[in-house]
């Protein structure tokens, strides 16, 4: 199913390209653009103000030659500021029905969703979570994952099982209060992992889903159909001479990384 | 069908409150899904709005770094100057102070102790006192008026709470928020809790892309200090009504981490919340609890109330309905007895006299016949008396037939009173009667019963104030010595009666059978016969009012 998923993500990844071939043109640098970041583990981290997501926002800057306002704030209000078109773009963003209504995306990796419990909840399986109505799940609000992820949340939001928070930090410390019981975790959390008295206490459950891929989020308030192409033919153009590959690589093993970016 | 009746309106019961239930529980979870929706969003509102808070106190702390950046942290004028034409007024009246540190080694404390001073402020000592490996003393605080005219030189990299954000800060080269601190400026007891946010300011050319380089290059700080209360005061809009909203430090939600608590939620309620919630903000690079739970005017203002409508209503309707089937279900059953009851009366009218009550000619026949088949199974006797009332015409004639139907009513009740609950008298005519007389041991017995009645019907009547003497001719036939059957036995009563009538009324006479010892028997039985076998004593025309 990976592999499946992964060719998928090629194909789509080469054809995006041959698009922005046929409009290779530079983007326009007329004004200067406005990114946002969100602290979050590995893709950008407020406390050394490093990341993928900062990685690739400088390779883009250095690619463009335009000027860029970056500014960190809650994902939340990146997607509020994005449909609003007061922010240009955004980094690692996935689409869903009502974001691709306002938002446009460049592709540039794909990763799988997993929950993170307590060992102590007993919870073996997906539906254990689910079947068990005091166990509570902690999220970043407006946070969207894989098909059967969303579901799971949603179907735990109607129950008001779920804790929101606006970063990640706080859902780690209340799992360990045991104030929740699990959350979902993605490929950037796992050096919080790492930490030893979050391993002793936790397990790992796989959603089934294919890896769901994620870009740059570009608003489409903010940039013309022909910006938003030329934009997203930079990206390729990252991917293309594995750009994109060498900054995956500064923070995940090799093989995790060409299997992120689609290689 | 009788143990089927209680079970259709219980069914309709069942059934319609269960539908009500349905709607009930279908309306309560809209309800309560659009009151979590209500809840939900106010509590996105308000963490919006104190996120947006933040970010402008931290643009005002960006224009300070940034004007620092430009002149030099030493330019004291220029942050006064600053800090007066931003004017840190209502706007912005959570903000206690905009201060700059200065990040003094120990190897310089010396030299910046004087150079302090020498810029007046004489007493001028980096507390807490103590040697430590770095400093970071506030060297200006703005506005200096006020609290804020208090001694410089506190030490925050000195304080673990505020080292740690300033840490931050330094790393990340961006905004951090400090946990809880009582303000250096807020000496009294009991102060409200405050927040020091801090930005890092780098010398002057030097790089800060990384956090090596942000390390090495770092001169100071710039911060603004805060009080909670003012803070939450100073945001735009209002809370939704109806919530009760606490913020603590980080996620610990105890007492000790309280950060502030809005005037709703001081008080205690009278009942738990219906809905509670925490969410955890990340300002600054710092956690606040978010603990917000509604108050009864939060559901009266933005709940439905349509659940509790239904239910009365859907219960109400329930009850009705099923009232309603029952009635109909025992209204049929109701019919079907009542339907029962008019046949068996219809029936009775049919076999009885409507005047006396007595069973009818048919009815009587048909006793008879039936007596007859039980005679001749067993070999019994058994009695037929006729009686006919003497003259009864002229009661009639004289007084009306109510009065005459007054009289037959009285003579009826006198010959039930007469026999013997075996026996069974009949009306077969305007006043005819006729006895039936089953398992007669002997004739004698009957003529007995005869004359029994006979003196029973001449006992005076009272009508309209006056008593009437009547009296009667009976004629007695036994089976099977007088007839062996229903035509035979009637005959020959029939002639005994007549014979009666014949002989002078007000007697009675036996059939063909016992007719030699009839008149002994009357005779014997009745010795006041020729007295009153006439209608001299009893004449209905000139009736004799006792």
């Amino acid at each position: 199913m990976i592999q499946v998923a992964t060719r998928i993500f090629h194909a789509l990844l080469l054809l995006l390209g041959s698009l922005g071939v046929a409009h290779a043109a530079t983007p326009s640098c007329s004004r200067v653009f406005t990114v946002a970041l969100h602290d979050h583990g590995l893709l950008y981290s407020a406390d050394t103000d490093t990341g993928i997501d900062k990685d690739v926002v400088n390779e883009l800057v250095r690619r463009s030659g335009c000027k860029f306002t970056v500014t960190m704030m809650p994902r939340a209000r990146i997607w509020q500021l994005i449909e609003s078109g007061a922010l240009d773009f955004s980094l690692s963003g996935i689409s869903d029905v009502d974001r691709s209504k306002f938002a446009a995306f460049a592709w540039y990796f794909s990763n799988k969703y997993y929950l993170l419990v307590r060992k102590d909840s007993e919870v073996h399986t997906l539906a254990d979570f689910s079947g068990n109505n005091k166990l509570q799940l902690g999220v970043i609000r407006s946070f969207r994952y894989s098909e059967s992820a969303n579901q799971f949340v949603d179907r735990l939001q109607a129950a008001d099982r779920l804790s929101q928070a606006s970063g990640l930090a706080p859902l780690y410390q209340t799992l360990m209060l045991n104030r929740i019981q699990g959350m979902i975790i993605e490929p950037f959390d796992y050096p919080s992992l790492e930490e030893k008295k979050i391993r002793e206490h936790t397990a790992i459950i796989e959603f089934s889903d294919p890896a769901v891929p994620h870009g740059l989020i570009m608003s489409k308030k903010a940039l013309s159909l022909d910006e938003q192409a030329k934009w997203r033919a930079l990206v390729q153009g990252m991917h293309s001479d594995g750009t994109l590959r060498h900054i995956f690589e500064k923070y995940f093993q090799p093989a995790l990384a060409a299997a992120m970016v689609g290689y | 069908m009788v143990a089927r009746t209680p079970l259709l309106p219980l069914l309709i019961l069942g059934v319609s409150l269960g539908i009500t239930w349905l709607a009930w529980n279908h309306e309560h979870q809209v309800s309560r899904v659009g009151l979590r929706a209500q809840f939900d969003f106010s509590l996105r509102e308000t963490a919006s709005r104190i996120e947006q808070r933040m970010a402008a106190y931290e643009q005002i702390l960006r224009g300070v770094q940034g004007l620092l950046a430009t002149t030099g942290m030493f330019e004291r004028s220029v942050l006064s100057d600053y800090v007066d034409t931003i004017q840190l007024g209502a706007n912005y009246s959570g903000i206690q102070a905009v201060g700059v540190l200065e990040l003094v080694p120990a190897r310089r404390k010396e030299g910046h102790i004087v150079a302090m001073r020498r810029l007046g402020f004489v007493d001028y000592e980096i507390l807490p006192v103590g040697p430590r490996e770095v400093y970071a003393p506030v060297i200006q605080r703005e506005p200096y008026i006020g609290r804020n005219r208090a001694p410089l030189g506190f030490d925050p990299w000195s304080d673990p709470v505020r080292h740690l954000a300033m840490e931050k800060a330094r790393d990340s080269g961006m905004a951090a928020l400090s946990g809880k601190v009582k303000l250096v400026t807020d000496t009294e007891v009991g102060a409200p809790p405050g927040l020091v946010m801090y930005l890092p300011l780098f010398a002057r050319g030097l790089p800060h892309d990384n956090v090596d380089q942000r390390r090495a290059n770092l001169a100071g700080w710039v911060y603004i200090a805060f009080r909670m209360s003012d803070f939450m005061a100073s945001l735009y809009g209002t809370l939704s009504p109806g919530l009760a909203l606490a913020i603590f430090d980080d996620v610990d939600v105890s007492d000790t981490a309280l950060l502030y608590r809005s005037a709703e939620g001081s008080t205690r309620q009278q009942r738990p919340a219906l809905m509670t919630a925490n969410e955890y903000l990340v300002a600054a690079g710092h956690t606040w609890t978010l603990s917000t739970s509604t108050l009864p005017e939060f559901e009266t203002r933005f709940g439905r109330n349509a659940a509790p409508v239904i239910a009365v209503a859907g219960t109400g309707l329930s009850l009705s309905v099923s009232l309603l089937a029952w009635l109909m279900v025992t209204g049929r059953v109701r019919a079907q007895r009542l339907a029962a009851e008019m046949t068996e009366e219809l029936l009775h009218l049919s076999q009885h006299d409507s005047l006396t009550g007595l069973p009818n000619r048919a009815l009587f026949s048909d006793r008879l016949n039936h007596e007859l088949v039980r005679a001749k199974r067993h070999g019994e006797n058994f009695a037929l008396i006729f009686l006919d009332l003497d003259n009864f015409k002229l009661i009639n004639d004289n007084f009306g037939h109510a009065a005459g139907d007054l009289v037959l009513q009285q003579i009826a009740w006198r010959l039930q009173d007469s026999i013997r609950a075996s026996d069974t008298v009949g009306r077969i005519g305007g006043d005819e009667f006729v006895v039936l007389m089953p398992e007669l041991l002997a004739p004698n017995d009957a003529l007995g019963l005869a004359e029994k009645i006979r003196q029973a019907v001449r006992q005076p009547i009272t009508v309209d104030g006056r008593d009437l003497v009547m009296s009667c001719s009976l004629g007695v036939a036994v089976y099977p010595d007088d007839g062996p059957d229903e035509i035979a036995l009637t005959k020959s009563a029939d002639d005994a009666m007549y014979r009666a009538k014949e002989g002078g009324r007000d007697s009675v006479r036996a059939g063909t059978s016992g007719e030699n010892n009839t008149l002994h028997d009357r005779m014997l039985m009745n010795p006041g016969t020729t007295a009153c076998a006439g209608s001299t004593r009893v004449n209905p025309s000139n009736p004799l009012p006792r």
